[in-house]
């Protein structure tokens, strides 16, 4: 199949006064039409800053290196005023702080139909009426009155459909979220990630999270990063109940329901990382020559790992 | 008297102002400039508040000074809330080179005294009413440059601004749409203080006569009574009625102001919205 966004050698560092910090190191990821692929990884290992590299919001001090091949276009040549078109229109985002990302003394009608006003989506007389149906889609029981009612007056729950409403609003083609469901009880996070899966039925979705139950549920492929490159690339299932690499082994074992053992250790700093396998200090199974060189991703049928166990 | 009260009293007392100014014929039967009795007349029937030394009626006097002076201190509080309003966002959110030459900018002129360098620029160049409160705008809008990039500076960070882009918002759509709504009420509280401001000082200018002395307004008035010796005569009807009006609107314009700031600063005070 022809893969709707195609990211090749895409390397972002930060440059600052003292160090230069590589948050996303050489990543290739294709992500074909109607793929919900998850990016799961820890904290800082360069997720969120892929996701930010796609949508072209990256900070001005972003070094950024490869392409992101989108219909013809690589994204990042592309003009301010074209990314503006596409942000919102064809590529849509779930921002990952829920509570801030709503303008606080704005109703939230107002910024639900924002993205179909900017981009011209309908007629201004029709856009109000599609930004409360929007609302009701996502489960609002009263959606004329929601509409006139500011962010601090919803739950987290709510804030979070009103997030959906909002990335949802011109029917984008690729829908980036992160972390969606962060800082959600069980309940909420469970209706969440069904509507999410609801609303991204026909559409394609990179979602970025470290929560690995949100990926099974959500995601029919899986990519696992650890300090700024992708280690392990597979179907969801396959990926998940039997993993190669053996980050991905340490981190499904540091699940509660595996027995929460963590890994040992500490995921390298981004401005010094090591030259051999960068997995290679926590690594149960390492080798001398894990220490000196640096693998390279191999294919096993339609999974890729970058481990010299199964070079 | 209650916060509240203080505040409608306020507001109802500017409201009377702003309607004796703008319907000023019709509470008058003299023009300002109009010799229409015997001079130093005290406040009688046919003239409410006296004559001055021409035979001006003070009662008409004062109406229509209401006018010039309001004008005048509103006028240069807008100009001077619209620049800093302006060059705030957009300095605060772009930021960079033209940030930090603005910033050092203000940073030279902050110590400046403003009436001392509006009494030598006005003495030197000799403007009219309208150049005098557009400088007073400009001059005036220094510091709340420097409140309103504070602000802006910090809501440019925030994830709404990040979640407008990522809808495919333009800067100004963010600047217009998402960073000046939220500091509105920063900007009611630094127009309405810059109003009491600017307008007392407007009437300080006047009276030392460094506008067009013609021109009927409070501080012209007092300053003609002043200068006539009309202090020492005891003719207080010539220069108390100015000076009240100063102060009233001065206090109401106060008032109104700490109210604001109560209201929308929530380290200040107690009564959070």
């Amino acid at each position: 199949m022809m893969s709707l966004i195609s990211i090749a050698g895409l390397s972002v560092r930060f440059a600052t006064r003292s160090e230069c910090v590589r948050a996303v190191d050489t990543v290739d990821l294709e992500i074909a039409r109607g793929d919900h692929l998850a990016l799961i990884g820890e904290s800082g290992c360069g997720k969120t800053v892929l996701g930010m590299a796609v949508m072209g919001l990256l900070p001005e001090n972003a070094l950024i290196r490869g392409t992101i091949r989108y219909r013809e276009r690589d994204l990042l040549q592309a003009e301010d005023a074209e990314m503006q078109r596409i942000r919102g229109k064809e590529i849509a985002m779930i921002m990952q702080n829920t509570a801030s990302s709503l303008n606080p003394v704005i109703p939230v009608g107002i910024q639900v139909s924002e993205p179909i006003l900017l981009h011209r989506i309908l007629p201004a007389k029709a856009v109000q009426a599609e930004a409360i149906r929007l609302l009701g889609a996502m489960g609002f029981d009263l959606p004329e009155r929601a509409a006139c009612r500011y962010p601090h007056e919803f739950s987290g729950g709510m804030q979070e459909r009103i997030l959906v409403a909002i990335a949802l609003a011109c029917r984008p083609d690729i829908v980036i979220a992160d972390e969606p469901t962060s800082g959600l009880d069980a309940e909420v996070k469970s209706q969440i990630l069904h509507l999410i899966k609801k609303q991204m039925a026909d559409r394609t979705l990179l979602l970025i999270t470290h929560d690995l139950g949100t990926a099974r549920f959500l995601c029919t492929r899986v990519a696992v990063m650890y300090a700024g490159e992708i280690v392990e690339e597979g179907p969801a299932h396959d990926l998940l109940s039997l993993p190669l690499h053996p980050y991905t082994q340490g981190l499904l074992a540091s699940l509660p329901s595996a027995g929460l053992h963590p890994i040992p250790g500490m995921s390298p700093s981004p401005s010094h990382l090591p030259d051999g396998c960068r997995f290679c200090s926590r690594c149960p199974s390492a080798t001398a020559r894990c220490s000196t060189e640096h693998p390279r991703m191999s294919v096993r049928g339609a999974r890729r790992v970058r481990c010299f166990h199964y070079a | 008297m209650s916060r509240k009260m203080i505040l409608r009293v306020s507001v109802a007392v500017l409201c009377v102002y702003f309607v004796i100014a703008i319907c000023a014929p019709l509470f008058t039967p003299f023009g300002p400039a109009e010799i229409s009795g015997k001079p130093l007349q005290p406040p009688g029937n046919d003239h409410l508040l006296g004559t001055n030394d021409l035979g001006q009626d003070i009662f008409c006097q004062l109406v229509y000074g209401a006018r010039i002076t309001l004008l005048f201190g509103f006028c240069s509080a807008l100009l001077s809330v619209l620049i800093s309003t302006t060059v705030g966002i957009v300095i605060g959110y772009y930021g960079g080179f033209v940030d930090e030459f603005v910033s050092r900018c203000i940073d030279i002129l902050v110590p400046i005294p403003m009436f001392p360098l509006l009494i030598v620029l006005t003495a030197f160049f000799s403007p009219g009413v309208l150049q005098i409160s557009l400088l007073m705008g400009v001059l005036g809008s220094i510091h709340g440059i420097r409140i309103i990039r504070s602000q802006v500076l910090s809501l440019a960070q925030t994830s709404f601004v990040e979640g407008a882009r990522a809808i495919g918002a333009s800067d100004f759509h963010i600047m217009s749409r998402h960073i000046l709504p939220n500091v509105m009420p920063v900007v009611m509280v630094k127009f309405v203080s810059q109003s009491q401001h600017l307008l007392v000082m407007g009437v300080g200018l006047s009276f030392i006569g460094l506008w067009d002395t013609t021109t009927v307004d409070w501080g012209t008035m007092i300053q003609n009574s002043y200068s006539s010796g009309g202090m020492a005569l005891g003719l207080w009807w010539w220069l108390l009625p100015p000076g009240i009006a100063v102060i009233g609107i001065s206090l109401a314009l106060a008032m109104i102001g700490y109210s604001f700031e109560e209201k929308f600063n929530p380290r200040v005070g107690v009564n959070r919205i």
